[in-house]
């Protein structure tokens, strides 16, 4: 009796033992991070290696690599707005790197190709490469997939692509994930901002050929609903929808609005389908038809270069844009940046791979204002956050994590510039306060419509 | 505008949409009409025609060249897999064929992928056919006048063979007794290979012709073969004359739904091809 006691006793003492070995391990792995060193001053950002980004050089974080995943899409047909996210991304972190990392730590690129499966590539990403960032993705669908689930991923996402409201409008600021950022302008521009450029222009009947998904739908709603409250007046007076991704020949839509009495068209193709779209309604004689012609991404760097001087004019002006422009804002950030990135990859550098370029100096800015990877506190730091990046000055807006700043509009000039190919260059550069053309939390509605 | 005007534009480029889907159904009806097998591959060579346009227009920059030179190699190839790949399997049932030809499909669609990459490509559209026409006070593309033209040189060349050539009259034989024909000394498998590279050249002259005005991507051919399958299904699987006259109307009919029914356009031709079928499943020129 007495010596079963003891050895139970015994028993109960080893297994108290181990347990509490197991507990203080497991503790102390899933302990927040901490600094090796103390900190001593509080930073400014900058998106350039060469300027002062942190005014302390002593301090260090307890990883010495920060491995950042970057998604975007890789294969198929919008294969190439995969290589601009990545092109972005691997700039910023060479800069970054060459110039001593974000507090000596350095990063680590993990890019994977979000068209086959985000949500199995976003796992991979952290379960297996343990990475610390997502950065990227290019499709809506995609961001609106991986967006729920990155409180289960616990890491934050910086979207840099991905345009649809309905991520930061009800993931973010309805649903409440503070995982999810984002940095590239949304819909409002391909929708709202157009109506605006619409506005002046001495059309009163206008139609549409857009892509049959949720950004095409969108963007022409917000175009509609939005010009509709400017004028009055406007009639729209075709709708058509092509099916994306997939449409090689816009033939029967391009018809279709010719048979039309349309004075203006409003498209929000992108990728190798706006190329497609300009060439062929030039051929088929829509631009000698129509007075002029609405593509918000038609700046995208991929159509600019591909339709090169021949980018087609309609007599009121082809209007286009995208998430960043090249020439804008005429700053010195933005010029060093433009400079860096003719330099490392030849050709002017698309707007994906600004924005992905600035989510990472964005990490960098937060990482070292809050001086920790705790998720928590990296959050509360990037919210209400102000990056002067080459787009311009971008602040994250608190309540929904949406970057606000503003893209021009310009209409599609005769002159090109040749770096590294033709672009044209753009003239009648219109610019709007963000204000007036962002939807703003809590109720989303029409933004201010002031009378012009 | 008047209702006229916007039936006549949507007009001609249903006849332009209708005379590319006549190249493919072309090909498909006169190889099902002689060798009972329904090519898959029939709009895959299109595209694979408008990949060699493409080649040979970076090599010369020659645009006439490639519209000549195309078809002839698209033919070529169309031989040389009927030869290799279909001929061995002829004795066996229809159904092997058709799975032939369904692997073609694959293996072209990946070849034409190592080859030319997954980016779209295209051939610019010539100054000479950049031009427009005026006819009655409208301005017609010269390009499009010219692919419905070709459309219907071949319609009137394939009926002329068919049926005033002394060769047509075998491709005739064949087409409604096999064995009598062979009893009678017509030697099928020669006959075989040159339907299969005439249809195969259609085909390669369809994808030339495209290239100028929409972009070539691989599994291109995955969605025109559709469309080609409800052209010979409507006109009656083997009746050329039906195939021409129903790719027409299919192409007009879709520009004209779209017009006026731009959200359901797709659903409509699939609508047209069910209610035919259902009325008369032989197809609206089939016999039997």
């Amino acid at each position: 009796m007495v010596d079963s006691n003891r050895r139970s006793t015994i028993k109960l003492l080893v297994a108290g033992g181990v347990g509490l070995v197991i507990g203080l391990a497991g503790g102390y792995a899933l302990a927040p991070e901490k600094l090796r060193e103390v900190v001593k001053e509080t930073t400014v950002t900058v998106t350039a290696p060469s300027t002062q980004t942190s005014s302390s050089v002593s301090r260090r974080l307890s990883k010495d690599k920060i491995k950042i995943g970057v998604l975007g899409i890789r294969s198929g047909v919008w294969a190439t707005y995969g290589t601009f996210i990545e092109q972005g991304a691997r700039l910023a972190a060479d800069e970054i790197n060459e110039s001593g990392g974000i507090m000596g730590s350095k990063i680590e690129l993990v890019i994977r190709d979000e068209a086959a499966d985000v949500i199995k590539q976003a796992r991979e990403l952290v379960d297996q490469e343990k990475v610390d960032f997502i950065v990227g993705v290019d499709s809506s669908g995609n961001a609106m997939k991986l967006g729920p689930l990155m409180p289960e991923l616990n890491r934050i996402l910086i979207v840099t692509h991905a345009a649809t409201q309905r991520l930061t409008e009800e993931l973010v600021f309805k649903q409440g994930i503070k995982h999810i950022f984002r940095v590239s302008v949304p819909t409002y521009q391909d929708g709202i901002l157009a109506a605006w450029v619409a506005k002046d222009l001495p059309i009163k009947k206008w139609a549409g050929i857009n892509p049959d998904y949720e950004y095409g739908r969108v963007s022409w709603e917000f175009f509609k609903n939005t010009l509709k409250a400017l004028r009055p007046d406007v009639e729209f007076v075709s709708e058509q929808w092509n099916p994306s991704p997939g449409t090689t020949d816009f033939s029967k839509w391009i018809g279709a609005v010719m048979g039309t009495d349309a004075e203006g068209i409003f498209t929000s193709n992108w990728a190798g389908e706006a190329l497609t779209f300009h060439k062929q309604a030039l051929e088929l004689g829509l631009y000698n038809k129509v007075k002029a012609v609405i593509n918000p991404l038609g700046y995208s760097m991929d159509v600019a270069y591909g339709l090169g001087k021949d980018y087609p004019k309609a007599q009121y002006g082809t209007w286009v844009s995208g998430r960043y422009v090249w020439f804008y804002p005429p700053t010195p950030i933005n010029k060093r940046f433009v400079d860096a990135f003719v330099n490392k990859w030849g050709k002017l550098p698309p707007y994906s791979a600004e924005t992905t370029y600035t989510a990472i100096y964005l990490l960098k800015g937060a990482i070292e204002n809050a001086v920790t990877l705790d998720f928590d506190q990296l959050v509360k730091t990037i919210e209400n956050m102000v990056i002067l990046s080459p787009a311009g000055a971008r602040w994250i807006r608190p309540e929904d994590h949406q970057a606000v700043y503003e893209v021009p509009y310009g209409k599609v000039s005769s002159n090109t510039t040749n770096v590294g190919g033709a672009v044209p260059l753009l003239e009648n550069i219109k610019v709007l306060p963000a204000y007036m053309y962002y939807r703003n939390p809590p109720d989303y509605g029409a933004p201010l419509l002031a009378q012009a | 505008m008047d209702v006229l005007s916007v039936i006549f534009s949507q007009l001609l480029i249903g006849l332009y949409r209708g005379s590319i889907y006549w190249l493919i159904a072309a090909g498909l009806t006169l190889i099902f009409g002689v060798l009972r097998v329904v090519n898959f591959a029939q709009a895959t060579l299109l595209v694979l025609g408008g990949y060699t346009a493409y080649a040979i227009y970076q090599a010369t920059s020659n645009w006439v060249l490639a519209l000549v030179m195309t078809p002839l190699l698209v033919g070529a190839i169309g031989l040389a897999i009927e030869v290799t790949l279909l001929k061995p399997i002829y004795k066996i049932d229809n159904t092997y064929q058709l799975l032939m030809t369904f692997a073609v499909v694959l293996i072209l669609n990946d070849v034409t992928k190592v080859i030319w990459g997954k980016a779209p490509v295209s051939i610019p559209l010539p100054d000479m056919l950049k031009g427009s026409v005026k006819l009655s006070g409208f301005n017609i593309s010269l390009y499009i006048l010219i692919v419905i033209l070709i459309g219907f040189l071949i319609f009137i060349s394939v009926i002329y063979i068919i049926n005033r050539t002394m060769w047509g009259l075998r491709v005739r034989a064949i087409w409604r007794k096999r064995e009598i024909a062979e009893a009678l000394g017509i030697k099928t498998t020669t006959l075989y290979s040159a339907v299969f590279f005439l249809g195969s050249l259609f085909s390669g002259l369809g994808g030339a012709l495209m290239a100028m005005f929409s972009p070539m991507v691989p599994g291109l051919g995955d969605y025109l073969i559709v469309y080609a399958f409800i052209v010979t299904v409507i006109a009656g699987l083997g009746n050329l004359l039906g195939a021409y006259i129903s790719s027409i109307i299919i192409g007009v009919l879709e520009s004209v739904f779209t017009y006026y029914l731009p959200e359901i356009d797709l659903l409509l031709i699939y609508l047209i091809m069910a209610v035919v079928l259902l009325i008369k499943p032989q197809g609206i020129f089939g016999e039997r």
